[in-house]
Parts: structure tokens; C-alpha cells; sequence
């Protein structure tokens, strides 16, 4: 009997979640994240689940890990010492980014903040053109004096973008074989190695967070690897940006890979369940205390971006904001806007409500925590409104003061707007609801996709709370509520395959390109991939190679990437690429134009070593009836209405609940509002629909 | 608008229904911007975003602006107006109007307004306008950015006219439009994009008509502004009260008049009043319109004051941009002057070029009676490359159009930012490999100029400089810059920041001067030199920190040290 194991860690809970391979039963544990020493609440909190489960360590097939060390060293700023060697001429691209401000209006913004200051950007002579032919040749005499220079500065990395390295990377390679030579120990990182891509500021700055996070990456995970080895446990895997899991060696070698890896690993849950109940369409919801993150999953594939910045002021992927650090590198295609169960609700100055995007966090949280939080925030909204326990939640172990909320909400939204707490309650959930929807409008709408083809699955802490009203705003029919929604993540580190995602850009016009030159290039990639999968110990018989490709037309900007059929590429398989793309853009976009030439910029490759498919369950300890208590809550359009309070862990296969309902469980609280109705299945899934006659 | 109506609370609308509402206004006008960056031909579009985009009443004024460029602020109104006053009893759904007239609320004739009545089951709900600039619109010199003495020199010049009826392009228009711009097929791309990004945003205001009600969306609308009035008027009444002048030279229109060696400056004068919680500025005493480009439409101006009164007033960003924000401030000036021009004088430069110096400029005359809340000139110029010909590598027709960010000045508690879009710009640069990849040119070098933020207690930010080889044939170059003459202003007791310049390096080594303004060869080979401005700083430079001064020479912003700082 083999288990699996994943472990989040969040900013409040680190969770372990374990599913046994053989029947799909899974598990979970929670320990408190140790932020001084992340590792220590990984290695406590495994404790916990083997112990609880009785997992033999022997047993254990898989062990992976989403990490947030990337984004938390360059959010503190607390990454390597790290020098970059630039083009001559060109040292300063890092600081002069694209040169617009994050904020239009702000007199008092700061400058965005160069992980690399100038002192230690250095230059070297040589110049490739935009033909990939070489200008000036490499000053091989200047690399004694940088050497000398980059050991006076006592770096702890180094990182490497010339220009045009995308075209012809000789320069890049010669000059990073005589810096590895001559700084041994100290990690060097070259953009043709990074992202051999177009766009010399994004690939200097993805470059540049590699080398910075690098060394803090491989100390935690070095570290980490042991504690495990010791446990008895197998190789630490981890989880990539784009949903799959590669091991240690290969997450220190592109270190950005990993730097979504917690985001995705709920949307590969989402794409588990969706797998077993045979729904390929999905929508995935998660949210917690501070954010909401809302993923696309079509014909049961997720849905890729090479669109993102670490440490902006806002990663609502409509428009990236220029504030952080952009990596270009695919990450899933998430919507996350800055509403949780914390979002705190005021009233502005001309007398509005809003709500966010300040969060009371984790600490001094809601008022009804009464952990000191004197601004009433969503979470208290919810509990004034009857959706949430209003004497205690996670099972007892939280008590709740009522009364607090109550006052906080008549104090700072109820007196200056004249109206009760409650009004103001259902004031703030609509207001926050709205803006969450905007998130799956997102990715829905604006891409070209009708919400209600589509299935919403909702989880984290606070996803179930609001599914349903989310919901009814798009028009999706159906919410699926899995499982341990606030551990739900966890789930999709072990529902996963083994992946990596390669890229080479050409940056031609398709027609200019034989087939069989591009064909070419596929197989270079495909033979990257098979090394990465052979070194993982993954059996050649479970290797897949998805082939794909970055168009766009020729004179726009912004890319479509559009999937190569299986099977031989030819001639008429590029034609066939030229009008996927065409269609492409008419579905997102709404026109399209046949007679404009299509532009190849990136060919991708994704190499995945397939693990065995999952099929969890969840059995709840306990049968009997679900009800356990009816209290009022209050919902838009009927008003205050007593309604049934069921108890998750004794609803069996055949539950079926009328909303409107409340469902608790340990982590969660479902609602059902009327107008809804939900039912329970045998893996413990529960399905809310609308129903048909209203 | 009278006193009454502007201070009543949220009477007709509920308030939740109002932000929510008003929330997915200005998505959807964020939504138009992405619709427009992914689908764009040119540069200047998909690369650097030098467009807004809008939405407006059934009376054209401007309910929600994306997160777009302040130039636009206050001009796109009267371009949607024109529109309207023109069709307003035969508009019908499908119908898209196109027009970049300056004396029809235009800005200058590049700058493309495509306006998109939006319609819900046969009532119409308001107007959709995407003001992007083209590269090119025609005229003797490719980018349009050649010194002539009149509008008619400056390119094709479209009064508001039918583009599509009924969903249905009318291709003769059409036609005559890209018959008189270079690189027409790319014009069609951008123009196919500005289309589609209305066409997203009117698909979004009827389904909020759907679901609130076509009369409900049209008040709310109303009210959105009346919020953002109240907040607005709510804010000013909270800062100081006070009176201010302030006046700056430009360096020049561009034309070298009959009995001149140079080009000649000229003066803006502005007087700031602010009273309670309203606001009045006022330009007499500027002097009369030049005959070059250099002459601003009194909306262009008017868009520089409220640029900076948006950053002094609301730097939080709680007020939402719209019409409704600017009805506290009263901008006026004479008639014929360089700030309020009349037809037929051209217009080109002076759309960024004043609106920039009147938003610099409104920080200075405020600067003695709200200190804390002003900073000092930032690079104050667009700083505008254009090269045109033919690329040798593909026999194709090229025009490229690049403006150069220099510093952002000091502000009354920090340094200014070095190299980043300030006031009303905030387009983005072209990437290096993009731009050679497009087009026939070199970039030697791109990098922060040392020692040009000007010193004070606060540093203003350094600019760059920047150079272009001309590859393997002759381009036709234009330029448009400023401060060469006047460097950007410190505050305060700050200096100045280091002046603009720009020559032409020959291929035999030669060093040519090149006007500020207007268009030149650039010979095979040759290279532009360019510098674009520092900016000035705020405060005694005496009481500068030591340890900045320290942290500036480490990192060699600044290359000369200052003794005997008492900060």
C-alpha cells in the first residue's frame, strides 16, 4: 500500500495532505507555519500526518512540496548577493525596466527596487545583432578584471544577459564557462539558460531573480532533503509554476520555476476532481484570509501564462503593474484580486463603502476573532450575516465574540452610513462578491470562454462561503465543493505528474520556416526533456512530449499559444498551426485577420513523466443524521430565514440538502442559499446546483 | 451644476448597487485596454501603450478612465462631444465614428479618437472612445513630426466622420484614411484594434443594462461623477488656501523666423488660486502663439493642471478620474496664446510638450503655500525620437517613433526616481531587441546619466542617454525635445536638474548640432546622440543626508562629492 504526500505551506497553516494509492482515501494534517524556519513546520507537520495516519515511511511513493521561498526572499529582500554582467553599454536596462510608474497619481511612490544595485552591475565588451551575427566579438581580456572585481565585491551570485543571447548564445556560454571556472561555488546564471526569449529587460530581470533567490533556495532545500532522508522518507519533489513536480536538482537549476508552485497546486487539485467526475470544464475558486485566486480548466487541460511579476503591488493578471519584478517564465493563468476572509470594509471620505484592499491578515485578524482586530473585515460580515458559527469555528477551537463584530460593523460602517449591522453585512459581501467576480471574469469572459458552460470549484478557507453567490453573478449551474476545502490544496502536489516546460524562441515568420527546421528545434527540446525525465527515475513508458508553439501576427505584441497536433510535423501540420492560431484569435479577441502574416516566437516543449492517476475519497468518520442545529441567516431578496445546519462528517453518499443550508466542517462552511440545492456523493464531494424552476 | 445637487448624498441609487456598479464601469474601461495592447500593430501601441481609453455619458462627458495616461485627462471629453453634436439624431448601434481634429476637442492630429455609441435593445447607454496614437498620420515627415508652420502641413486631418454604419465599415472612408498614412497595413491593425476595444466595452455596458436597468446604468453614471466632485471638493478643502505664480521659457517651436540665427523661446505664465474647495488657474500674460508646432488647445493645458492637482490632491488615487473630478477647477487663458491655440496653427508638440511644462509648472506656483505636497520639475518632455525610410533588409517602408524617460523630481520627504515616465506620460519604452529586430537601427548605448538629477536636500532623478546607429541606408529622422535651454526647475532651495541634449555624429566623426524641434537627415552609419533631463531637487542641497550622498557616490548617480553636509 503506497501513499503520497504533499505539503503547503500557507501563511497561517502549513498542511500535509496524504492519499493512499490504492483506494484513494485521503488525509490531512495541520501545524502552524514557522516563518523564522519554514522547514521546521514542514518536518512537524509530516510528523503529525505519518503518526496520525500510521503511514509506514517505507510506503510513502511520492513526497512533494510547493515552496513559497522564491517570492518571500525577493518580497523581504532578503536574496544573495548578486552581481549581473551586462552588454557594455547596457548595465543600467535592470534599473531602467520599461520606465513606466506603477502609479499614475502617487507624488510620494518609491522607486521599484533593483534586486542588483548598480555598483555591482558590470559590463563586458561584445554585441550580437538582431541577425544573431556578431558585431563586436567577446573581450576575452576583460574577464581577468571581472573575475577580480566580482571576488572584491564578494558575491554570492552572478547573472548573465547580453543582448540578443536568445539568437546566438556564444557570447553568454563562453563567458559563463570562464566564470564557473574561476568562481567555483558561486552560482552562475545565464538568460539563454533561464529564457533564451526575446524582451532584453524581462529576460535580465527573470535572470537576475534566479541568481538572487538561488542560493537561498538550494540552502532550504538542501536542508530540507535531509530532514526527510532522515525521516525515511524518498526524494523531496517540488512543485512548479505550471502544475508539475520535478526534483530538487532541477528546481536549483531555473529556481523561478517553482515560484507559483503553491497557486498551482489548488488548480491541479481542481483538475483531479474534475478528472474523476468527468467534468473537463472547470473554473477553479480558492480563497482564503488575503487573496482569491480564480483558474481556468478546459477539455481537462489548465490554462498556461508567460505574464508575471514577483513583488508588485498587485498580480491581478489583467495588467501586470510594473512594480515588481517580471519573470518570464509560464506560470498557470491565474485571476487573483485582494479579497478574503480579512478584507477590512470602510467608508471613504465621500461617504462609500468599500471593501480592501487592506487585509487584517492572519494578525490582528477579524474583530470576532478577538485577537485585538477593530475593523470589521468579510470574515465578520459572514458571521453577523448567520453563515458562520457564532460561538465557535475549527471545531471548537476558535471562540467567537459575536457581539464585537456586531459593534465593529455598526461603529465603522452602520452609524456613518445609517444602517443596522446587518445591512452593512450584506453591504460588505456584496460589495467583496463583485469584486471576486471580476476575477473569474477574467479568466472566463475576457478569454473568450462562457462561464456557464463551465463548473466552479471552490475551496480554501472562505471559498464555500461565497461559491454559490459567485455563481448566480456569472451564471455557472453547478459548484463543486470538495472535500477539505481549506486543505485542498495540498491535494494537488501529490495529484500530479512529473513536468517541465522548455522553450527556444525562433522569432520568424511561420512561413519563412520549413517544418522540418522547426521539427528540429522540437527534438532538441524533446531530448532536454527525456535527460530531465530519464534523471528522475520516470520509466520511458510513461513519457509524454507536448508540443506547442507562440504565434501572433506578425506586427503585434502579444502571443497566442496554440498546440501542435500529435504524430509527424509537416507541411500541413504548420498550415494546420496558422489556422488554429487565426481561430484562436477571433475566440479571444473577436476578429481575426487571414491575409496578416503569423509570426513564430516561441516554440514550447513540455516534457511530462506520468504518474499513476488518482481517485480520492473522503470517509467521513461518523453516519447519522446531519443535522445538528437550524439558526437564521440572512440572504439577498427573502431576507432573515431559519435554515437547517448539517454537520459534512455525517451526510452519507445519498444527502441531499434544500438550500437554504449551512454545511460546517473543520475548516469550512458551505452555503446554500435558496433557490440551491446540494447534494453529497460517496467520495464525499458535494455538488450544489440551481435549480430549474425559479 | 448647481450647489445643491452637487453635495446630496447618494439619494436614488443604494449604495452597494452604486460601488458595484461603478466598479465594473472601470473594469470595463481596463478591460478596453487590454483588448487594445494584445491586438495592436504598432509599437508605440502594443509595446509602449500610448493611448487611453474611455467611457462617457450620453452627453460625452467621461464617466470611467482605465488606468491610462494622465495627457488624456481632461481632452477626451470634448472629442466624444464633437462626435456627438455632430450625429447624435442618427447614431446607430454598429456605428463607429473616427476623428483627431484639435479643433474639434482633438489633441494633435496623431492622436486617433475612435468613439462607439453603446447601445442596450435600442437605447442608447453612452459613448465608448479610444484615443491611441498612430506613428504616423500623414504629412512631409514619417511619425508626423516635421516643424511646419500650419495645421494642413501636419497630416491628414479628420473632422468627425461615419467609419462603420451599422457594424459595416464604409470602405471608401477607409480607404481615403490609409491612402494618407505610411505603413498603411499596420494603421489597419491598430485600427481594427481600437475598434474592437470599444466594441468589448459596449458589449459590457449592455449587460449591465441587462441587469440594472437602462435607466439605473444612465444615473448611475451621472453619479459616479458627482462622486467623484464631492471627493474631489472634499479634498481640496482640507489643504491650505493660497496664491501662487510661477513662469518658465521653451526652448523653441522649431522654426527659425526671418531675422533670427536661433530658435526663438517663449514664456508661460500661470497664476494658481485656490480658495475652500475649489481651484482656478489662469495663463494671461503667456505669450502669443508661435508659428511652429508648439501651440496647445486649452483642453491639452488643462489636462498638465490636473495631472499635477491629482497627485497633490489625491496621491491615495480614492477619486476616480472622470469629468465630474475636474468641475472644482476653472483653467483659463487668452485666446491666440501658445496655451489656448486657435485654427489654424499646428499643433503637435505642444500636446505633450506644454501639457508637460503646465503640470511641472502648477507644483511650482503651488509650492510656496502646500510644500509638503508639491515636487520639483521632472524631465518635462516627451523626448521624441522618430526615424522613417526604407529598411534595407526587406525593402519595406518603415517608421519607428521612441520617447526617452529622464528623471522624476525630488518630492518634500524623498529623492526623485531615477529614468520613469513622469506628470502626463507613462508609456513604456520599446525593448532594444524589439526595436532592432523592427526596424534598420543600433542602439549603442542606453543608460542612466551620472550627476544630471539636480542636487538639493532630496536628489532629483537622474535621466539617460542614449544612442542610435543608422544601419546600411538614409533615414528621415525627426526630434522633439525641451529643456534644453531651461533645465527642469528645482523647489525649494533644490537645483536644477541637468539639461536635454541631442547632436548627430557623422560617420567621419563630425559632431553636428541638431535643433530641438523638427526633422534632419541621418545619413548610413551616422549616430543620434541623446541625452534627455535630470530632474531638479528639493531642498537646500546643504542639508542633504550624508549617508544618501554616500549611498549616490557608491552607486555613482553621483560622481562628485559635497563637503561638509549638515543633513
Amino acid at each position: 500500500m503506497a501513499w503520497r504526500l504533499g505539503v503547503d505551506i500557507g501563511g497561517t497553516f502549513t498542511d500535509v495532505a496524504l492519499v493512499n494509492d490504492a483506494d484513494g482515501t485521503i488525509g490531512i494534517a495541520k501545524t502552524s507555519t514557522t516563518p523564522r524556519n519554514f522547514g521546521q513546520g514542514v518536518i512537524t507537520g509530516l510528523q503529525q500526518a505519518i503518526a496520525s495516519y500510521n503511514v509506514p515511511v517505507d510506503d510513502v511513493s511520492l513526497l512533494s512540496h510547493a515552496t513559497t521561498i522564491v517570492t518571500n526572499a525577493v518580497l523581504e529582500q532578503k536574496g544573495a548577493r548578486t552581481a549581473l554582467i551586462s552588454t557594455r553599454g547596457f548595465r543600467d536596462l535592470l534599473e531602467l525596466r520599461r520606465s513606466a510608474r506603477s502609479d499614475l497619481y502617487d507624488l510620494f511612490q518609491d522607486a521599484p527596487i533593483s534586486l542588483v544595485p548598480r555598483h555591482r552591475r558590470l559590463e563586458v565588451t561584445e554585441r550580437i545583432d538582431a541577425a544573431g551575427a556578431i558585431v563586436t566579438p567577446l573581450a576575452e581580456s576583460e574577464i581577468a578584471d571581472l573575475v577580480a572585481t566580482l571576488k572584491k565585491l564578494e558575491v554570492e551570485a552572478v547573472a548573465v544577459t547580453l543582448l540578443f543571447s536568445f539568437l546566438n548564445d556564444s557570447h553568454e556560454r563562453r563567458l559563463g564557462e570562464a566564470l564557473r571556472a574561476a568562481l567555483p561555488g558561486i552560482p552562475v546564471f545565464l538568460s539563454c539558460e533561464v529564457l533564451p526569449e526575446v524582451r532584453e529587460f524581462e529576460r535580465t530581470s527573470t535572470t537576475v531573480v534566479c541568481a538572487y533567490v538561488g542560493p537561498i533556495l538550494e540552502s532550504y532545500l538542501t536542508q530540507l532533503e535531509t530532514a526527510v532522508t532522515d525521516l525515511g522518507l524518498p526524494n523531496l519533489h517540488i512543485m512548479g509554476s505550471t502544475g508539475g513536480v520535478f526534483d530538487v536538482k532541477e528546481a536549483l537549476r531555473i529556481p523561478v520555476n517553482s515560484i507559483e508552485s503553491g497557486p498551482a497546486a489548488g488548480v491541479i487539485a481542481a483538475q483531479l476532481i474534475g478528472s474523476q467526475i468527468n467534468e473537463p470544464d472547470l473554473i477553479s475558486f480558492d480563497m482564503g484570509g488575503t487573496t482569491a485566486k480564480a483558474s481556468l480548466i478546459r477539455d481537462g487541460e489548465i490554462e498556461i501564462t508567460a505574464e508575471y511579476e514577483v513583488g508588485g503591488s498587485g498580480s491581478q493578471n489583467r495588467w501586470v503593474t510594473g512594480t515588481g519584478h517580471p519573470i518570464r517564465v509560464p506560470v498557470i493563468d491565474l485571476a487573483e484580486v485582494s479579497a478574503g476572509g480579512g478584507s477590512i470594509a470602510w467608508v471613504d471620505p465621500a461617504g462609500s463603502l468599500r471593501v480592501g484592499p487592506g487585509s487584517a491578515g492572519a494578525e490582528p485578524g477579524p474583530v470576532c476573532y478577538g485577537q485585538g482586530g477593530t475593523e470589521p473585515t468579510v470574515t465578520d460580515a459572514n458571521l453577523v450575516l448567520g453563515y458562520l458559527d457564532a460561538n465557535s469555528l475549527l471545531d471548537g477551537d476558535l471562540p467567537i465574540d459575536y457581539n464585537r463584530a456586531v459593534q465593529a460593523l455598526e461603529e465603522k460602517i452602520g452609524n456613518p452610513m445609517n444602517m443596522d449591522a446587518q445591512t452593512a453585512a450584506a453591504a460588505i459581501r456584496e460589495i467583496v462578491n463583485n469584486g471576486m467576480a471580476e476575477a473569474l471574469r477574467i479568466v472566463s469572459i475576457e478569454r473568450g470562454h462562457d462561464p456557464r458552460e463551465f463548473c466552479l470549484v471552490a475551496f480554501g478557507g472562505a471559498g464555500p462561503l461565497h461559491a454559490a453567490a459567485l455563481a448566480e453573478e456569472l451564471e455557472i449551474p453547478r459548484v463543486i465543493v470538495p472535500p477539505i476545502p481549506g486543505g485542498f490544496s495540498a491535494l494537488g502536489l501529490v495529484g500530479t505528474d512529473v513536468r517541465r516546460d522548455y522553450a527556444r524562441t525562433l522569432y520568424q515568420p511561420l512561413s519563412d520556416l520549413a517544418a522540418q527546421d522547426i521539427s528540429a528545434v522540437w527534438s532538441e527540446l524533446i531530448t532536454e526533456g527525456k535527460k530531465m525525465l530519464k534523471e528522475s527515475g520516470i520509466p520511458a513508458s510513461r513519457w509524454q512530449f507536448h508540443r506547442s508553439a507562440d504565434l501572433r501576427y506578425t506586427r503585434q505584441a502579444y502571443e497566442l499559444n496554440v498546440t501542435a497536433d500529435e504524430g509527424e510535423f509537416t507541411t500541413t501540420t504548420k498550415d494546420q498551426l496558422a489556422d488554429k492560431f487565426h481561430a484562436r484569435h477571433e475566440q479571444t479577441y473577436g476578429h481575426q485577420n487571414l491575409n496578416e502574416p503569423v509570426h513564430l516566437v516561441t516554440l514550447r516543449l513540455t516534457a511530462v513523466g506520468k504518474l499513476d492517476r488518482l481517485e480520492i475519497t473522503h470517509h467521513p468518520d461518523t453516519v447519522g443524521n446531519s443535522e445538528k442545529s437550524r439558526r437564521s441567516a440572512w440572504f439577498a431578496d427573502v431576507g432573515a430565514v431559519e435554515c437547517a445546519v448539517h454537520d459534512r462528517n455525517r451526510l452519507d453518499a445519498t444527502s441531499q440538502l434544500t438550500g437554504p443550508a449551512i454545511v460546517e466542517s473543520l475548516d469550512s462552511t458551505l452555503v446554500i442559499p435558496p433557490g440551491w440545492s446540494a447534494s453529497n456523493d460517496h467520495r464525499g464531494f458535494i455538488t450544489m446546483e440551481r435549480h430549474h424552476n425559479e | 451644476m448647481n450647489e445643491q445637487s452637487v453635495y446630496s448624498p447618494l439619494e436614488t441609487t443604494d449604495r452597494v448597487t452604486f460601488e458595484v456598479v461603478k466598479n465594473s464601469l472601470y473594469k470595463a474601461a481596463e478591460e478596453m485596454k487590454i483588448v487594445l495592447a494584445k491586438t495592436a500593430y504598432s509599437p508605440i501601441l502594443k509595446v509602449a501603450g500610448d493611448y487611453s481609453c474611455g467611457i462617457f455619458d450620453q452627453s460625452g462627458s467621461m464617466v470611467a478612465q482605465g488606468p491610462d495616461l494622465p495627457i488624456h485627462l481632461g481632452s477626451m471629453p470634448d472629442a466624444v462631444r464633437a462626435v456627438i453634436e455632430k450625429f447624435k439624431h442618427d447614431a446607430t448601434e454598429g456605428d463607429v465614428f473616427i476623428h483627431n481634429d484639435p479643433y474639434f476637442g482633438g489633441s494633435h492630429l496623431p492622436d486617433v479618437n475612435v468613439v462607439t455609441p453603446a447601445f442596450y435593445l435600442g437605447a442608447i447607454l453612452g459613448w465608448t472612445c479610444v484615443r491611441a496614437h498612430w506613428p504616423d498620420i500623414g504629412s512631409a515627415t514619417p511619425g508626423s513630426y516635421g516643424a511646419v508652420t500650419d495645421i494642413y502641413g501636419e497630416g491628414l486631418r479628420m473632422p468627425p466622420i461615419r467609419l462603420y454604419h451599422a457594424g459595416k465599415v464604409d470602405q471608401n472612408v477607409e480607404d481615403l484614411i490609409l491612402a494618407n498614412v505610411r505603413t498603411p497595413d499596420e494603421r489597419l491593425g491598430d485600427l481594427r484594434a481600437q475598434v474592437a476595444a470599444n466594441h468589448r466595452a459596449c458589449r459590457r455596458l449592455a449587460t449591465l443594462a441587462g441587469k440594472y436597468g437602462v435607466d439605473s446604468l444612465t444615473r448611475i453614471m451621472q453619479e459616479v461623477m458627482d462622486y467623484s466632485e464631492r471627493l474631489m471638493r472634499l479634498m481640496l478643502s482640507e489643504l491650505p488656501d493660497g496664491e501662487g505664480v510661477f513662469s518658465d521659457f521653451c526652448d523653441g517651436d522649431g522654426i527659425i523666423e526671418d531675422g533670427e540665427s536661433e530658435d526663438a523661446t517663449f514664456t508661460i505664465r500661470m497664476r494658481v488660486r485656490k480658495h475652500g474647495d475649489s481651484l482656478e488657474v489662469d495663463f494671461n500674460g503667456t505669450d502669443p502663439a508661435v508659428s511652429g508646432p508648439f501651440n496647445a488647445p486649452l483642453s491639452v493645458t488643462a489636462s498638465g493642471v490636473y495631472c499635477s492637482l491629482k497627485m497633490i490632491v489625491d496621491p491615495n488615487s480614492l477619486i476616480p478620474a472622470n469629468s465630474g473630478a475636474w468641475r472644482p477647477i476653472r483653467v483659463s487663458a487668452p485666446p491666440g496664446t501658445v496655451v489656448n491655440a486657435q485654427f489654424p496653427s499646428p499643433v503637435v508638440y505642444a500636446n505633450h510638450e506644454i501639457s508637460h511644462r503646465v503640470a511641472d509648472m502648477t507644483f511650482g506656483a503651488m509650492a510656496d503655500f502646500m510644500p509638503e505636497n508639491v515636487m520639483a520639475c521632472s524631465q518635462g518632455t516627451s523626448g521624441i525620437i522618430t526615424l522613417g525610410g526604407l529598411d534595407p533588409r526587406n525593402g519595406q517602408r518603415y517608421v519607428s517613433y521612441e520617447t526617452i524617460k529622464g528623471g522624476l523630481g525630488a518630492r518634500p520627504n524623498k529623492d526623485g526616481i531615477n529614468v520613469v515616465a513622469s506628470g502626463i506620460s507613462n508609456t513604456m519604452n520599446t525593448p532594444i531587441e524589439i526595436l532592432e529586430l523592427s526596424f534598420p537601427v543600433r542602439v549603442d548605448y542606453y543608460e542612466i546619466t551620472p550627476d544630471s538629477g539636480g542636487r538639493g536636500k532630496y536628489r532629483g532623478g537622474c535621466g539617460a542617454r542614449r544612442a542610435w546607429t543608422i544601419l546600411d541606408h538614409d533615414s528621415r529622422a525627426a526630434v522633439c525635445l525641451e529643456h534644453t535651454q531651461s533645465p527642469p526647475f528645482g523647489i525649494r532651495g533644490g537645483e536644477a536638474g541637468a539639461p536635454a541634449k541631442i547632436s548627430l555624429k557623422l560617420q567621419d566623426g563630425t559632431i553636428r548640432p541638431l535643433l530641438t524641434k523638427g526633422g534632419f537627415n541621418a545619413p548610413k552609419g551616422s549616430q543620434i546622440l541623446l541625452e534627455v533631463p535630470g530632474a531638479g531637487g528639493y531642498g537646500d542641497p546643504g542639508e542633504r543626508d550624508s549617508a544618501a550622498h554616500e549611498s549616490d557616490l557608491l552607486e555613482g548617480y553621483v560622481t562628485v562629492r559635497d563637503e561638509g553636509l549638515t543633513g
